[in-house]
Order: C-alpha cells, then sequence, then structure tokens
C-alpha cells in the first residue's frame, strides 16, 4: 500500500470536556502546520509543550491552553498532528474545532485517528481488530444519533431546503441534457432567484443553528409523569436552582420550564411538564396540552413514577398509565422516585433507575444514564459532534451556493452553476442520505415529457 | 483466408460496437476476425438516423481521439450537422449530425476493409468453444470451428430477439435480420445473469406524401462543424435540413382509443424499456396534460425519400400507427414504408464485468455494446473500443486500459455498468459526469490521444496534428501568461477600450482573457497582445482553459484526492466475508463485484466513509500478514 500522504487533513474533538477539565482539540494531515500558523500566530516547536492563546479569525481570543505539534512520521498518526488543550467547556471547545476546519480541515470520521496511525504503521496488527470495532460500533452509535438530532423541526428545516435543490436541479440539469425539448426552462431571472431562495433558507437554519437552538442547548430531554411524582422536584435536583414550584398539591406545575445544564460538557435542554392526568380544569387543561408538545419533540423523556404509590406493582400498571408516551416510541428513562420514603424499588423493568430527588441519592446513575442513552462517550462520536457534522455540511453546502449564484451573475454561465449546486446537494447528503446522478435522471423524466 | 489459422482476436458482430472492438483489436496489432450475420449491414443504423447529441457527441470524440472509425465515418456520411447547447459553456457543448444510412454505411465498410491485420467474414456465430473456464474459440451456423485467443460478443439487440407490431410478434434481431437464438441458448446455459430489456422505434414515411410547406425547418449550423479531428469540412455531402411536426389532441385521441392494442401496454412485453426514450403511448398517458408533443422529422438519406419521425416511436398495431400518422398537420395523406416495432432481447448484468470489459466468468470473453444494458450507437462503440483494445492486450499478455471516470466519458459509463449495473437501457448524459467540466468534447483530444498513442492505437499522422496542436496550445497559454499590462502604462487604454471595468492592477493578457466579456479574437484586436494563433482549435482551447481554470483547479484536487484510491488495488482473491462490522448486504455486493480497487468499492452503492475505512485497514491487516509470512 502506498503511504498516504496526499490526504485530507482531519480533525476531531478527541477528549470530552470534562466539567471544568481539559479539552483536546486534535488535528492531522498535511494542512496541520498551515492551521497552527492560523490559530496560534506561530508554528510550535514539535515535541515541546507551548503554553499559548487561541485565536479567532477576527484576531480576538477564544481561549488560553497548550498547544503541542509533532512532525511527520513521528507522531501518533504518522502524519503531522497539533493538539491543542483549552480549558473552556464545550461551546469554546466547539469554537476551536471550527477554526481547524476554516484552516482546510474536515471533521475526521469516528476511528480514523486510529485508522490512519494503523495504515502509516504506527499500530501493530494485532490492534487491527481492535480499529475495526472502533470505527464500527462509533460510526453506528453516529448513525443513531445523526438520526435523533434530525427529528423535529431541524430535519424538516433541511428536507424542504434539499427538496428544493433538487428542484431547482431538475431544471437546471435538464436544461443542459435536453435542450432541444419542449421544456418551459426557468429564465436566468428565475434561476438566480430560486438559488437566493434556497440560500436565505439555508442562512436561516445555519443562524437558528448558531444561536444555539440546536448546539448550544444540546439535548432536550423533557421530564414527564403523574401529578405529585416529584417531577419539578427532579428538575430543581439536576440544576441544581430552586427555579420550579414544588408543592404537596396535585398539578401544580401549569406551565412548560425550561433550564440548561451540562453534564460533563453535555449541553443538555431540561424540561419541567404539567403532570398528565384527566383533568376539567381549563388551566391544567392547557398546561396538559402543551406536556403533551414537549413530550412530542423530546429528544430524550425522563418518566417520574412515584415509588410510593401502590399500584406500581400491578402487572398491567404501566400499560395501563403510559402506552401513550411508550407509543412514542422515544428514549426513555424510568425514573421511581422518592425511595427516601419508599426503600427500594423492585419493579424490574429495563431502562430504570430510582433516586429521590430529595435527598438526591441516585442522582449520579441518572446522570450516567443520560449521557449514556444519547450516545456521549469520550472518543466516540456522539449527539454533539454529529450535529457539529451537520452545522459544518451546512456551511459548505452555503460556500457553494454562494458560489454558484456569482457564476450565473458575472459569468452567465449555467454549467458552472450547475456545479456548485451538485456539490452544495453533496455536502447536504451528508445529512440526508444519498442522492445519486441517476436519482436526478429519474426526478427529470418524471417532471418533464422528454424523449424522441 | 485460412480459418483454420488460430486468431488473436475474433469479434462476433458488425454493428456500432462491433466494428469499433474489430478494429481496435487490429490497431493494437492483434490479427483480428470480424464474424458477422450479414457484410451488407456492417455499421447499419438500427434506428434513428443520427450520430452524436448531448453526452453521445462526447463518447464519440473520445473513440475519434483513441484513433477510432465513429467519428470519421458520420464526416463523409453527414447531411446535417449542429452543434447543441452552443449558447451555453463548452463543456455542455456536443455535436450531432443527421446520417444519411447508406454514406454511413459505406464509409465505415470502407474503414473495415482497410484496416490491416483485420479479416472480415460472413457467418452467424452459434456456439463458443471452452476450455475450463477459458474461451478458444467460435462455432459457426454451418459449424466451422474457428480458434482465437480471447472473443467480443456484440450481439447487440439480437439475442432472442422478438419484434412486437400491436398484438403480433415474431422472432427478429431488428426488422429484416434473424435473431441469434442458438446462440442466446448457449449463453443462458453459463454462469451469467441474463434479462430483458425492450426498445422501440417509429414508423417510416414516404418524404413524397407529406406536405413539408406547414412544418417548421430546421436548418444545419454555419459553418458546418466537424466531427472528427482528422476530419475536414469538404469530406461532408451536401447538407440538408430537418423539420419540425407536432402531434395534436386528435393524435392523443387515437392512441388512447387503441392503447389496448398496443404490445407494450397489453403485457406482451417484460423487457424494460428506457425512461428517457418512450413510446408515443407512454407520453400521452404519462403526460395527459400536455396536448401537443414536437416531432423530428429526419430525412434517411440524400437519396431516398424515406423519413424517420423522430419521437414516435410505437408497438400499436399498424393500422392504428396510419390513423395516428395521419393526423398531424402535413401528414394527412401519409404513406407508411416500414411500421414502427418494438424489440425485445436479453443483455448481460454487467455487474459480471471487469472494468476490462471481459466476463469474470468465462476468461477471454469480452462483452460490449446493446449486450451490457445500454442502448445508443455511440454507448454500443465506446465499449467496443474498449473490449476490442483489451481482447487484443490480453491476447498479447498485456495489462488492460480502461479511462477512469475522470479522463473520459467511456469511464463513466464503463465504470457506472460494473459498479452500479442498470435496469433500463443505459444512455449517457452529461450529469452523469461528476467531472464534467473537465470532460469536454473540445478536450478530447487532449484528455485520450496520448494515451492511445502508447496503447498502438493511434496512427502516426493522427499523432504528427495532435503534437502540433498541443504544443501550440501550451506556447500562446505561455505567451499570453507573459504579458503583461499595467493600469499606470501607455498601453492601457487600448486594453481598457475592450473591457466592462477598466483594469485596477497589473494583469496579464491570460487573466484578461477569463473575463466573461472577453474572447481570445477581442484579445487578440489589440496591438500589444497580438498576432495571436491562426489556428481556430488552438485559439478555441487556449480560451476555454482560460475561462474554467478556477473549476478545472478544483476538479483537478478532488481528482488528486481520490486519485490514491484508485491506484489502491483490491487482489482478486480478498474475501469480505467475515468482515466484522460490514453488513451482510455489503459482504455479498463486494463478493459478486469484486471491485478491482479501493475507489471503485467506495462507489458501489451502500457504501459508506466506515465501510471504505474497514475496508482500508482490512487490506492492510493481509498486507502486514503477508509481509510477516
Ligand atoms: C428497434 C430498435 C430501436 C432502437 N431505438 C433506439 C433509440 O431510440 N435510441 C438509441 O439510442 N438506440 C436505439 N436502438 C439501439 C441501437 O440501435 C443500438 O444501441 C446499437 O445499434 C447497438 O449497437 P451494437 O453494436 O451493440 O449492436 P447492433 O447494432 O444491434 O449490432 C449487432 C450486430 O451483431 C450481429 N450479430 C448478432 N448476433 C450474431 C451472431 N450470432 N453471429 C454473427 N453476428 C451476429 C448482427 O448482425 C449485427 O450486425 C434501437 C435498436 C433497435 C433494434
Ligand atoms: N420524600 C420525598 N418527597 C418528594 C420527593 N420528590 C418530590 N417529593 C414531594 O412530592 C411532592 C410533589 O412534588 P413536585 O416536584 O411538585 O411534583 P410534580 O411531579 O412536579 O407535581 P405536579 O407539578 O403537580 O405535576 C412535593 O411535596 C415534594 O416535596 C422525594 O424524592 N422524596
Ligand atoms: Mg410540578
Amino acid at each position: 500500500m502506498p503511504h498516504l500522504q496526499t490526504q485530507d487533513t482531519i480533525t476531531a474533538i478527541a477528549t470530552a470536556a470534562g466539567r471544568g477539565g481539559i479539552g483536546i482539540v486534535r488535528v492531522s494531515g498535511p494542512l496541520t502546520k498551515h492551521i497552527a500558523q492560523k490559530i496560534l500566530k506561530t508554528v510550535p516547536t514539535p515535541r515541546q509543550v507551548h503554553t499559548t492563546k487561541f485565536y479567532a479569525a477576527d484576531g480576538s481570543i477564544i481561549d488560553d491552553g497548550i498547544a503541542l505539534y509533532f512532525v511527520a512520521p513521528h507522531s501518533f498518526t504518522g502524519e503531522d498532528v497539533l493538539e491543542l488543550q483549552g480549558h473552556g467547556g464545550a461551546i469554546v471547545l466547539d469554537q476551536v474545532l471550527k477554526r481547524t476546519i476554516e484552516g482546510g480541515a474536515r471533521l475526521a470520521r469516528p476511528g480514523e485517528f486510529s485508522e490512519r496511525a494503523f495504515l502509516n504503521d504506527k499500530i501493530d496488527l494485532t490492534q487491527a481488530e481492535a480499529i475495526a470495532d472502533l470505527i464500527d460500533a462509533s460510526s453506528e452509535q453516529a448513525a443513531r444519533a445523526a438520526m435523533r438530532s434530525l427529528q423535529g423541526e431541524f430535519s424538516k428545516k433541511i428536507n424542504h431546503l434539499v427538496e428544493q435543490l433538487i428542484h431547482l436541479r431538475t431544471y437546471v440539469e435538464a436544461s443542459i441534457d435536453f435542450p432541444e425539448e419542449e421544456i418551459d426552462f426557468l429564465s436566468d431571472g428565475k434561476v438566480q432567484q430560486q438559488v437566493e431562495q434556497i440560500k436565505t433558507q439555508l442562512t436561516d437554519v445555519l443562524a437558528a443553528a448558531q444561536q444555539g437552538v440546536l448546539l448550544k442547548d444540546g439535548i432536550t430531554v423533557v421530564i414527564a409523569g403523574k401529578p405529585n411524582a416529584g417531577k419539578s422536584s427532579l428538575l430543581n435536583c439536576l440544576s441544581e436552582r430552586d427555579s420550579a414550584i414544588v408543592t404537596e398539591v396535585a398539578g401544580t406545575t401549569r406551565d412548560v420550564l425550561r433550564e440548561h445544564i451540562q453534564i460533563d460538557g453535555l449541553p443538555l435542554h431540561i424540561l419541567d411538564t404539567a403532570g398528565l392526568r384527566h383533568s376539567e380544569d381549563l388551566v391544567e387543561q392547557e398546561g396538559i396540552r402543551r406536556a403533551w408538545l414537549e413530550i412530542s419533540k423530546a429528544d430524550l423523556i425522563l418518566l417520574v413514577i412515584d415509588s410510593t404509590d401502590n399500584e406500581i406493582n400491578n402487572a398491567d400498571y404501566f400499560e395501563k398509565n403510559y402506552s401513550d408516551i411508550f407509543a412514542l416510541n422515544k428514549p426513555i428513562i424510568i425514573v421511581f422516585n422518592k425511595i427516601d420514603l419508599s426503600g427500594t424499588c423492585n419493579v424490574p423493568l429495563h431502562a430504570s433507575l430510582s433516586l429521590s430527588a430529595k435527598t438526591g441519592a441516585g442522582l449520579p446513575e441518572l446522570k450516567q444514564a443520560i449521557k449514556k442513552l444519547v450516545g456521549f462517550q469520550p472518543h466516540n462520536e456522539n449527539n454533539f459532534l454529529a450535529r457539529r457534522r451537520h452545522l459544518d455540511a451546512l456551511e459548505r453546502a452555503q460556500n457553494y451556493l454562494q458560489q454558484g449564484s456569482i457564476q450565473l451573475t458575472e459569468q452567465r454561465a449555467g454549467e458552472l452553476l450547475a456545479e456548485d449546486l451538485r456539490q452544495a446537494q453533496n455536502c447536504l447528503n451528508e445529512i440526508t442520505g444519498e442522492f445519486t446522478s441517476d436519482d436526478l435522471l429519474g426526478r427529470i423524466f418524471s417532471s418533464f415529457c422528454i424523449g424522441k | 483466408m485460412n480459418l483454420k489459422q488460430q486468431f488473436d482476436v475474433i469479434v462476433i458482430g458488425g454493428g456500432h460496437a462491433g466494428t469499433e472492438a474489430a478494429t481496435a483489436a487490429a490497431r493494437a496489432g492483434a490479427n483480428t476476425l470480424l464474424l458477422t450475420h450479414n457484410i451488407e449491414t456492417l455499421g447499419q443504423m438500427s434506428c434513428n438516423p443520427s450520430i452524436g447529441g448531448i453526452g453521445k457527441g462526447h463518447l464519440v470524440k473520445e473513440i475519434d481521439a483513441l484513433g477510432g472509425v465513429m467519428a470519421r465515418a458520420i464526416d463523409q456520411a453527414g447531411i446535417q450537422f449542429r452543434i447543441l447547447n452552443s449558447s451555453k459553456g463548452a463543456a455542455v457543448r456536443a455535436t450531432r449530425a443527421q446520417a444519411d444510412r447508406i454514406l454511413y454505411k459505406q464509409a465505415v465498410r470502407t474503414i473495415l476493409e482497410n484496416q490491416e491485420n483485420l479479416t472480415l467474414f460472413q457467418e452467424a456465430v452459434d456456439d463458443l468453444m471452452l476450455e475450463n473456464d477459458h474461451v478458444v474459440g467460435v462455432i459457426t451456423q454451418t459449424g466451422l470451428k474457428i480458434k482465437a485467443k480471447t472473443v467480443v460478443l456484440t450481439a447487440g439487440t439480437f439475442l432472442d430477439g422478438k419484434i412486437h407490431i400491436g398484438q403480433n410478434n415474431y422472432r427478429g434481431g431488428r426488422a429484416g435480420d434473424p435473431p441469434s437464438i442458438a446462440l442466446a441458448q448457449r449463453l443462458r446455459g453459463y454462469n451469467l445473469r441474463v434479462g430483458r430489456l425492450k426498445t422501440g422505434t417509429p414508423p417510416r414515411i414516404d418524404g413524397r406524401t407529406v406536405d413539408f410547406s406547414v412544418l417548421g425547418v430546421q436548418a444545419g449550423d454555419d459553418p458546418v462543424p466537424v466531427f472528427s479531428f482528422m476530419g475536414d469540412r469538404s469530406e461532408h455531402p451536401r447538407q440538408i435540413p430537418c423539420h419540425i411536426a407536432y402531434t395534436n389532441e386528435k393524435t392523443a385521441q387515437i392512441i388512447r382509443d387503441n392503447l389496448g392494442l398496443s404490445a407494450m401496454y397489453s403485457g406482451n412485453i417484460e423487457g424494460i424499456g428506457p425512461r428517457y426514450c418512450p413510446s408515443i403511448e407512454d407520453k400521452i398517458v404519462r403526460f395527459a396534460d400536455k396536448l401537443s408533443h414536437q416531432v423530428f422529422i429526419e430525412p434517411e438519406g440524400l437519396n431516398t425519400h424515406e423519413l424517420y419521425p423522430n419521437g414516435l416511436s410505437t408497438s400499436l398495431p399498424f393500422e392504428v400507427q396510419v390513423d395516428f400518422i395521419r393526423s398531424m398537420k402535413g401528414f394527412e395523406n401519409a404513406h407508411l414504408l416500414r411500421p414502427g416495432y418494438a424489440i425485445e432481447y436479453d443483455f448481460f448484468d454487467p455487474r459480471d464485468l471487469k472494468p476490462s470489459l471481459e466476463t469474470k466468468q468465462i476468461h477471454g470473453l469480452f462483452f460490449a455494446g446493446q449486450i451490457n444494458g445500454t442502448t445508443g450507437y455511440e454507448e454500443a462503440a465506446a465499449q467496443g473500443l474498449i473490449a476490442g483494445l483489451n481482447a487484443a492486450r490480453k491476447a498479447q499478455d498485456k495489462l488492460s486500459w480502461t479511462p477512469r471516470r475522470d479522463e473520459a466519458y467511456i469511464g463513466v459509463l464503463i465504470d457506472d455498468l460494473i459498479t452500479r449495473g442498470t435496469l433500463e437501457p443505459y444512455r449517457m448524459f452529461t450529469s452523469r459526469a461528476e467531472y464534467r467540466l473537465l470532460l469536454r468534447e473540445d478536450n478530447a483530444d487532449l484528455r485520450l490521444t496520448a494515451i492511445g498513442r502508447d496503447l498502438s492505437l493511434v496512427d502516426d499522422h493522427r499523432w504528427q496534428s495532435f503534437c502540433t496542436k498541443r504544443d501550440s496550445v501550451i506556447i500562446e497559454t505561455e505567451r499570453l501568461k507573459k504579458l503583461w499590462v499595467s493600469p499606470v502604462s501607455e498601453l492601457v487604454h487600448s486594453v481598457n477600450a475592450i473591457l466592462e471595468k477598466p483594469l485596477l492592477k497589473d494583469q496579464n493578457a491570460l487573466d484578461l482573457l477569463r473575463r466573461p466579456e472577453i474572447n481570445y479574437a477581442q484579445l487578440m484586436s489589440v496591438d500589444c497582445f497580438a498576432p495571436g494563433v491562426t489556428d481556430e482549435k488552438v485559439a478555441e482551447q487556449v480560451e476555454i482553459q482560460a475561462k474554467y481554470s478556477g473549476y478545472i483547479d478544483r476538479q483537478e484536487q478532488d481528482i488528486e484526492k481520490q486519485r490514491r484510491y484508485e491506484e489502491l488495488m483490491i487482489p482478486d482473491d480478498f474475501t469480505y466475508n467475515g468482515i466484522s462490522g460490514l453488513s451482510n448486504e455489503l459482504q455479498q455486493k463486494l463478493t459478486q463485484i469484486r471491485p478491482t480497487t479501493v475507489a471503485m468499492a467506495m462507489r458501489m452503492p451502500g457504501m459508506t466513509p466506515a465501510a471504505t475505512s474497514l475496508l482500508l485497514v482490512h487490506l492492510k491487516k493481509r498486507q502486514k500478514i503477508m509481509n510477516v509470512a
């Protein structure tokens, strides 16, 4: 096998940002030196610890930290490698990552650093299987995580965007491949207008994403359950703040309450909702309606159950009370609360755990369970990164649209616009899945009557 | 001729694939025999009398750049030439010519008869001679056994061909020709995957019964385009126009009323037809709200009144064909010379082929043309050239050659076929090529002729002309690069006179040529840049390369990234089974297709980046184990 030198430069967050701990962004490949120069304003001496600032594109400081530079082949991957260790949390780390991408790196796929190390003879044969497992296991997880983060508004918007792009390409490509056919081709003005529309929408999605709806807020966890189960208590407990009103009156919570927290650097959006039950009270009814709305949009549901309730031992308890929640087919953690009163809870259920929102017992286990379920593990692909991947793809798509639109206005070159649209679609395909040239031809043939 | 001798290469079939295959093999130095049903039908156009068009014209130019037949033949037979997409950029412009069928056949035959190393013989082939899983020759209808090191099969639509007109059907290879049934049966006995496809053709009309005064006229381009790099306008016969007619609501009504009688609609046909080339029945049904369809009325030749109504392919009964043709304006009294029909035939799953177009199952047996699931003369010819070349090279114990996707449309065609297979007759479109901006008609010679020369496909005459052009392009580009103008110099006024926006910084002539409003001739109108080159082709090339330079660089970077995967060979005996993490489905597909390079594996449907990584790791692992052992 030839030495794999001429390839892409890759980047990734190499460790999760622990609470107050150190996060590492690692870069490997031919552009590493160039990237170091951009972020550090200097190229560190190889193999020496270099205390430094990380700079944003505008010259402002993103973070203080340590940089380590290794020159090929004397590095972990066998290529030029840069390690940037910062102090900030997930968001700062994400900014550093973004800077490396601006410098020309692309996000590494799961296991790709190890893969390169192996391909460059830096890891011995015995580890081949382990690496293969890493590539496989983590990518599956990534796929699942990506799917999850694709639920809801974000995916709707992106699918809409892709659909419009395909529609436009159908016209642009048909006008190139079938100029002799009787097709009402779009005028250049119309094409321009549609490119602009797609660009605007892309900007909207990106802005929404960057404002934090996606990244900063991370995963949405909704606390649900019957009245008085202790939902609001759990929210206060997780957020370490006294934000929700807690009383012994069933039906206390009416509005949806939102808190932003981090578990070991994993950003979470936690929502407390009204207790679910049949109610005649108009205000409570509205609260329950809103609760359901949030539950249906959740990435993860914490179903809180009062463990002192005797009925939980009935065989049909879950079916009778929560079948509509289970029917949503979403990730759920069942939380038996108030174990300080009930002792332990011995309902044998998969994906369940017991705790006390009052004493805090069992809380660390819940946090672990949440982390595990949303796939946030150091070294592995996770939801957080999957979304960064999406953002990155959107940004690249936008660049292509920008260039394409210039080609059309300044050069009147439809075939160059077509090329940029194709590239933009390739970027979006990374989010929504493959769309081949044959798929496009299929669209053309079903949209226009073509053929001699 | 001594049929007792052993040939290097035998080509079965004298259609568009077969004639390119036979001449390519012969040019490559192989002692070649072409066997075909009928010498009179060498180079016969089974359907529409035209060559080229978008995507197809690109293929023809590539065949030509490799010394092939098609472009030279059409230059001698074309009776109307046009450049399609002439208002668009160079990458998507394409040449198309209307052909005089008779002249075309004659031109092909003349080229074949004068080809060194090539023997022609009229005889149907009924069987192959095999030893183990190697082909060693063929057996003809009359029982002749002829030996060869390799065999190229290009039987077109003939394998178990079945012709449908309305409710009637009969066995045939195309109208007026016998099918190949014995051979089809023998081939079905081998371990090759076989399917059925169908295609159709319109009825032909006697021009003396058509009122041309009510039809639209479509003239050819002036100046008349030329197809071959070695061609010249002076070779063209007399040029004549085409006409344009329209179907109307009455036409649609007749067709709708008789749909049940169409072979395609009554369920008599199992084969799958092309989506883009639907019958008129299909068009009326699927696009019911379209009240009128355009029909190009194409002459079949200079010395015949026969007309080809392009767009009216049909398998309705003959009486209905007469009715619907006569419903069109100008055709009220039309006389039909031949009925339209649909034809069904056997094709082989192209995923059973190697990139060289050799079958994976039978060594030394190559397939090309319609039998690989394609449609179109140009697609057939392109494969023929590659199969013939590689059959010769195999006979000579040389490595095969197939262009990559970034080198030629021929590469796109073959790669699509062997990695993705096809469900319908496959036709080339420019949108199939991800490197469309690089794969232009205008640079087919620059992309391929030097390679063709190394492969012995290109003769001295072409090679010299090519070198002259190539060098002139380089010299002129370098000259323009060195001509600098400064906004403060004296010269700037004459330069600004041709620019939309005045010069703001130092630029050279090549930079100026990149501007959308500037072409080469305008540039040369400025004294300080003159005199330019006089060869139009050279000037055109310099200009196009300048205009596309940004995108060319971008695509070349992509290619460079991909290159290492193209060069990473996967050993023939590599096992995919048991690679944990690769889905069973992918393991199976990879085992079946046996991609020759990692790049080819990456292009297979269903391959993900993670799957590629796994493949790389396992390839490396295997190599490490082999190194240790
Ligand atoms: C009815 C019809 C409609 C078509 N419509 C279209 C269309 O609309 N658009 C389009 O692009 N293309 C169309 N085509 C396809 C086009 O004609 C083919 O793609 C092209 O001719 C294929 O070239 P080929 O060399 O593979 O086969 P062919 O041109 O079919 O040549 C096959 C040759 O092999 C010979 N042969 C076959 N079997 C044997 C044997 N056993 N022994 C010896 N010789 C043998 C035959 O005599 C013939 O010379 C149509 C074809 C037909 C028949
Ligand atoms: N002993 C004990 N009491 C608890 C625990 N968690 C909640 N409680 C009590 O249970 C009662 C209900 O708690 P809330 O947190 O208001 O319950 P809720 O599920 O939000 O109720 P609604 O908003 O009415 O649906 C309060 O009196 C809490 O103090 C616990 O772990 N142990
Ligand atoms: Mg509450």
